[in-house]
């Protein structure tokens, strides 16, 4: 038993109608569940609306944003010679996608072509992570909830564009050298031949903990942000069911706190969709010119 | 002391251990990067990148000793 369990059960025996104050942590009115369920229950993977999936929902609906956003913004160059509006601002962090993460980490010739799938790896990351940061209302089990959540905080998502750049990596070695010349790119040449049986395992197992570090950072990244939040608003029902007063006091500070968090969050999704979409770049040009 | 208790202190100690060492890390790199920049403010925006990526792979391996406390936290 947790601390904050026996907390909860003692104050609950002394102060049972404290539920008003418990309301106002949104997930935390479940009721009879310890704080560590409710963070869990919040970041888990739940019912939405009766779909059995609020992550996939929201990845969906991530992607339906990234199309809509990119079709509006290449719409606005047909309409006349200098884009407006969205397409400026798509324009500049295409152009800064292309020229300082895909060209400056892959080089000038190759690099354009994977403009493309950096670019969408941008997009998808960032506009997954600011949807998280939307509250949005959920029904479930007769009780309203927030269920603003971000497709990128399950390790599934995280999984698949993970290995969309693993992909994306060795298709870089192996269209450039051949598949045998890949194999024998990952070591550099020169080797004492008694250090090869360390060298090749080193170098396969290097080959697949770079996309595993990048599904974990992503996945742990969007799952910490909603965690800390949820746990700070949770601070407003456990210091309720203390006393009435206790939780009217913690209200400002964990709004404050919850806000703040949010603000970070936001600059959060921001580095990650370019520290992903960056170390996926140089991981390809890591493998598109071994020589370095 | 049972099972579980000890392995709520282990993840809170863990998580402790755990921001020690990226916080240390995290301020190592942005001094050097500050005083990088102190001293060449024209290659400002290079290290402000390079200092970004360091930044993103040393909370990569803090978040998987994170992870792991979580782990211990919730299972």
């Amino acid at each position: 038993m947790s601390a904050l369990n026996l907390l909860l059960q003692a104050a609950h025996a002394e102060a049972p109608t404290a539920h008003q104050t418990a309301e106002a942590g949104g997930h935390a009115a479940e009721g009879g569940h310890g704080p560590a369920e409710i963070i869990m229950h919040h970041v888990s993977d739940t019912v939405f609306f009766g779909f059995p999936s609020k992550h996939l929902i929201f990845f969906g609906l991530a992607a339906l944003l990234v199309l809509l956003v990119t079709r509006l913004a290449i719409r606005s160059y047909r309409q006349g010679q200098v884009p407006r509006g969205l397409g400026a601002a798509v324009e500049s962090v295409v152009l800064f996608i292309r020229d300082d993460i895909a060209e400056a980490s892959i080089g000038h010739g190759d690099g354009r072509k994977y403009t493309p799938l950096l670019c969408s790896f941008f997009f998808f990351i960032l506009i997954a992570a600011l949807l998280g940061l939307v509250p949005l209302p959920t029904y479930e089990n007769g009780k309203w909830g927030l269920a603003g959540t971000t497709s990128t905080g399950n390790i599934a998502v995280t999984m698949a564009l993970a290995g969309i750049s693993f992909v994306a990596q060795q298709y870089a070695g192996i269209s450039k050298y051949g598949l045998v010349g890949h194999f024998k790119n990952l070591i550099p040449s020169g080797l004492p031949v008694w250090l090869l049986p360390i060298m090749i395992p080193v170098e396969i197992l290097s080959m697949f903990t770079k996309p595993f570090a990048l599904m974990i950072r992503l996945f742990a990244n969007m799952l910490a942000g909603h965690m800390v939040i949820t746990t700070l608003l949770l601070l407003i029902a456990l210091m309720g069911k203390l006393s009435w007063m206790a939780g009217v006091l913690m209200t400002p500070v964990s709004i404050a706190l919850g806000l703040f968090i949010m603000l970070l969050e936001i600059l959060v999704a921001f580095i990650q969709a370019y520290i992903f979409t960056l170390l996926t770049a140089l991981f390809i040009g890591m493998y598109a010119h071994p020589a370095h | 002391m049972d099972a579980t208790g000890l392995a709520y202190f282990a993840a809170g100690i863990g998580a402790g251990l755990t921001i020690i060492g990226g916080a240390a890390g995290i301020g190592k790199l942005a001094a050097a990067a500050l005083e990088g920049i102190a001293r060449q403010p024209n290659a400002a925006g290079d290290i402000r990148g390079a200092m970004i990526v360091a930044a993103g792979l040393i909370e990569g391996v803090t978040f998987f000793a994170l992870i792991v406390t979580i782990l211990l936290a919730i299972k």
